[in-house]
């Protein structure tokens, strides 16, 4: 089928190869006197030598990125080095700092959620840092999700956490528990009651935990650091919250949609709530909302997984000092963090932060206030095993894909079955290693 | 001189001005298999080029180098990789390792969290002098040093002269300060130096600040691991032990292996796993008929609706001809990921499009609505649908081409002999297509057999096979089963196995292959002399 794609992308290649060739000779010639010229400025001091100016690179997705780089032009100012942020696929920053680091061309700061910690460290690309005094700033939740192996591996400078919408034209709040929710569907008649991913063919755990861990379940234990040997997807708790997510999706409370799906529908008006995080607050404002917290479970508050974000500083960078410096003494401060989250207002990860938010915008803290009920999201890398199995067992409940299978012989009549498979699917895999 | 010739050797001359100048960097890498790379292809460059003694060579040259980087070089290393032990853990390389191991520092439970500020000064020679004012009794001053003058024992001194009694910093006429913008235009030389305070401890330049004060951090004096080449031992210096060599490409310090590890190679390890394991041999047998399935219906639908389109509009009595086909070209142009995703949307079964198109059928013949990627049967048929439209646009192209170059004369012969024209179309015009179209069905054929974005994008494998012991669905192909076992394995990322997988798929679309391969030298015999 792509024969023909193959060789205009050969062309493609042989031609740019010829156009980089050019362009690299020249560019030298250009750049040498000015590389000799530069240090001249920065000997303000009679002892210092003349190396040329440093350069940090960064690497971090698009929203981040283009919020970040208007800012670091005072620190680069102020300091006297090159900050360069680089727009990097979300999906990719995690493979090409595992790929890039060791052949030299990785960045030398890099921001992403910190579910990658655990593998990022193991694999000893990321270098643990020592926050000092601004630790204590830092949420409690956000300084789990970076600590792996009794060390910190970046700064946390901002939280996510799902919590409710609801359509302010057609209800007043999220009401506090599920069965009021029902009740307040009802009342509005729309076409949809909860929109939350996780269903309609789209399997997704992360959006469905809540359901799960809010009363007792857990995926790993928790205990200053995550127990990958101690599973409590089919506890007691687990199993009768399932039972519950499964009353809850047969009444018509939480209707079968992927994210696509439960998007649309909000925006629509024919889902009276939408589950979901902080970064759909764009697309949800196609109508008046309002946000509330996720309706308590039995008598427990909703804890949804917490993802946490930050920048880390690559192992392989030779700026270690310099790149600390960054973070610490520019990325870090309040005045950054505030011109940030102005940029791409995200859930602040530090009390300073989040007491000037607060004021400011009462939506944001009912996120925040989500997150504080919340979990961080195990960040070992057996996490890799659970998303998988977890999505699946809970998208066999929110789309009541119950009855024998005809190949594995397997039954699965009840949420409670789901939810032991798939506790013992995500057991085989960690012992299969 | 002709001016292709100089345009040749002003070519030739850049091609290898630019190899001359990867060759110190590569060395500068050690990158020794890139350096062999390089030789061999500026070797071969010249050698076609520069001679005219080897002129069919100069067609041939770059199309060989070309098949060498991107797909012999690729394969190869592939196949190494499936005999290492490439996966989360084991991504480096053991001299790799050592450094990043020797690169920690560590600090003793009373050292940690210590911050105070930190002053760097010069004097008139170069040298670097920390000054760190770490409590009132602590004012501690001392020329700053690399970790190879450690047993020099330029200790630091307690210096309250430094101090005014207003608390305010001084600093002596022979020494110069540096600020917070020099500290960092020279932070490649601090960074490697420290002040020693006593024989255990030292104080590193840790926070640079260019808005306030720099600050410091102390440190253990050794580092967390140190190693030696000669006998190969980690030390850890936090609990005092050598390190053994674990046989998985760990250092073993006090029986726990430490991390990370570097890859090794392991042999058929990987091979056996996909024989031995359970939770991949179980599902394997449904994965694999379906892939097989999956492909050969993908190429059989695309091929008879992009042959249907072009025998009709290949008829001289169609109208707008080049309007049609325009037209049946639009869903190759557009980017398959986007169509994929489109049509995710549109088959979405209670908001979708599709259903709501169809509704009238279902009202009509009062059946429950079709609940796309929910059932096995609705998930297959959606990825058949949607892998038909996908590629039935470049069947027709084909198809099209292929029919301009059969002679007219056969079909007109053939009626004249009193065929009717389905005969003649069944006889004559179907078999001469194949002969030229099978190798290209062939590719197809292989390419859908991988066509890991579209199940990966369409369903994600989906609807799960409920009851397997991994997680998969009704429409995962051996690829995707493959890369949801080897990115969500135990304990991340296995690139080892994945790469097995990979070559034993790549056997088997090369056995099929060869197989259809003769079999359409066959039917050439047959019918390539007409």
């Amino acid at each position: 089928m792509n024969n023909s794609r193959l060789r205009f992308g050969a062309i493609l290649l042989i031609l740019s190869m010829v156009l980089v060739a050019c362009g690299g000779s020249s560019e030298d010639t250009v750049e040498e006197p000015a590389v000799e010229e530069a240090p001249s400025e920065t000997l303000a001091a009679p002892a210092t030598t003349s190396p040329p100016p440093e350069k940090l690179v960064v690497w971090a997705e698009e929203k981040v990125a283009v919020a970040l780089d208007p800012l670091v032009g005072a620190y680069e100012q102020a300091a006297g080095v090159d900050v360069e942020v680089v727009i990097y696929d979300f999906g990719s920053i995690k493979d090409d700092v595992l790929t890039a680091g060791p052949a030299g061309e990785g960045p030398d700061l890099f921001i992403s959620p910190h579910d990658i910690v655990g593998e990022v460290a193991t694999n000893g690309v990321v270098a643990p840092i020592d926050l000092g005094s601004i630790q204590s700033d830092i949420f409690d939740v956000g300084i789990a999700g970076f600590s792996y192996g009794g060390e910190v591996y970046g700064f946390p400078y901002a939280t996510e956490a799902i919590a409710m919408y609801y359509n302010s034209d057609l209800v007043d709040g999220v009401p506090s528990t599920w069965e009021e929710v029902k009740a307040a569907c009802d009342a509005a008649g729309t076409e949809l009651c909860v929109g939350a991913p996780g269903g309609g063919g789209g399997g997704d755990a992360y959006h469905n935990m809540p359901f799960i861990q809010s009363d007792g379940g857990y995926i790993f234990k928790f205990d200053g650091g995550f127990d990958p040997s101690d599973i409590g997807l089919d506890n007691s708790a687990a199993l009768s919250s399932a039972e519950y997510l499964d009353t809850l999706v047969k009444n018509g409370t939480i209707a079968a949609t992927d994210y696509g799906a439960s998007m649309t529908a909000f925006q629509e008006g024919r889902s009276l709530f939408w589950m979901t995080g902080p970064w759909a607050r764009g697309d949800a404002s196609a109508v008046n909302y309002g946000v509330g917290l996720i309706p308590s479970f039995d008598g427990s508050a909703a804890t949804p997984f917490v993802g946490v974000r930050g920048m880390f500083i690559s192992a392989f960078s030779e700026k270690k000092v310099l790149a600390q410096s960054f973070i610490l003494d520019f990325f870090a401060t309040v005045d950054v963090q505030a011109a940030m989250y102005a940029q791409d207002p995200r859930l602040p990860a530090t009390k300073s932060l989040f007491a000037i938010v607060e004021t400011e915008d009462p939506i944001a803290a009912q996120f925040a206030a989500s997150a504080a009920n919340g979990i961080p999201m195990p960040n070992i890398p057996e996490m890799g095993s659970v998303w998988g199995p977890v999505g699946d067992a809970l998208l066999i409940i929110r789309d009541q894909n119950y009855g024998t299978n005809e190949d594995t012989g397997v039954t699965v009549d009840s949420a409670s079955d789901a939810m032991k498979l798939a506790a013992q699917q995500v057991r085989d895999a960690i012992a299969g290693g | 001189m002709k001016i292709s010739t100089i345009i040749r050797y002003v070519l030739l001359g850049i091609f290898n001005a630019l190899m001359f100048y990867i060759v110190p960097l590569a060395i500068s890498y050690e990158s020794w298999f890139l350096l062999l790379i390089v030789g061999i292809i500026t070797f071969l460059i010249n050698i076609t080029y520069l001679t005219n003694r080897l002129k069919p060579l100069k067609w041939i040259t770059p199309g060989f180098i070309f098949l060498l980087a991107f797909v012999v070089f690729p394969a190869g290393f592939n196949f190494y990789v499936s005999f290492t032990n490439w996966q989360t853990g084991h991504i480096l390389t053991k001299t790799q390792v050592i450094e990043r191991l020797e690169d920690l520092t560590f600090s003793t439970e009373e050292q940690r969290g210590v911050e105070f500020d930190l002053y760097v000064m010069q004097d008139s020679d170069l040298d670097y002098y920390f000054l760190a004012d770490l409590d009132e009794n602590n004012l501690l001053f001392g020329k700053a040093i690399t970790s190879d003058e450690f047993n020099t024992i330029n200790y630091a001194n307690h210096e309250p002269s430094f101090k005014d009694s207003n608390n305010n910093i001084v600093i002596p006429e022979s020494l110069y300060l540096l600020s917070g913008k020099e500290q960092i235009a020279n932070s490649s030389q601090l960074q490697e130096l420290s002040l020693l305070v006593d024989k255990n401890t030292r104080i590193n330049l840790y926070n640079i600040s260019v808005f306030g004060a720099s600050s410091g951090r102390i440190f253990s004096s050794q580092q967390k691991y140190s190693y030696d080449s000669d006998t190969d031992i980690l030390y850890d210096n936090t609990q005092n032990v050598a390190c053994t060599l674990g046989d998985r490409g760990n250092f073993i310090c006090g029986g726990e292996s430490v991390d990370p590890g570097w890859r090794i190679t392991v042999g058929s390890e990987n091979y056996q796993r996909i024989i031995d394991d359970e939770r991949f041999r179980g599902p394997l047998s449904t994965v694999a008929t379906w892939t097989f399935q999956f492909a050969f219906f993908s190429v059989l639908l695309a091929f008879f609706v992009g042959l249907f389109l072009a025998v009709t509009l290949n008829n001289e009595k169609v109208r707008f001809q080049k309007v049609y086909r325009s037209i049946y070209i639009i869903p190759y142009a557009i980017p398959g990921f986007i169509s994929i995703l489109v049509f995710r949307g549109l088959l979405n079964p209670d908001f979708g499009l599709i259903n709501d198109w169809l509704d009238p059928i279902y009202q009509l013949l009062n059946i429950e609505p079709i609940r796309w990627f929910r059932t096995e049967a609705s998930s297959k048929a959606a990825v058949l649908l949607v892998n038909t439209w996908l590629g039935f646009p470049y069947m027709f192209l084909i198809v099209t081409g292929a029919l301009q170059s059969i002679p007219t004369e056969l079909i007109e012969a053939s009626k004249v002999d009193g065929a009717t024209p389905r005969q003649s179309f069944w006889r004559i015009t179907f078999p001469l297509l194949l002969v030229s179209i099978s190798p290209l069905l062939i590719g197809a054929f292989a390419y859908n057999f991988n066509n890991f974005t579209l199940i990966f994008l369409l369903t994600g494998g989906g609807p799960p096979l409920v009851g397997a012991d991994v997680s998969v669905g009704y429409t995962d192909i051996l690829i995707s089963f493959t890369y949801n076992l080897a990115v969500s394995g135990g304990r991340g990322v296995q690139f080892g196995l994945a790469a097995a997988v990979t070559t034993i798929i790549f056997f088997l679309v090369l056995i099929i292959s060869a197989i259809s391969f003769r079999y359409s030298k066959r039917l050439e015999r047959i019918y390539g002399n007409i």
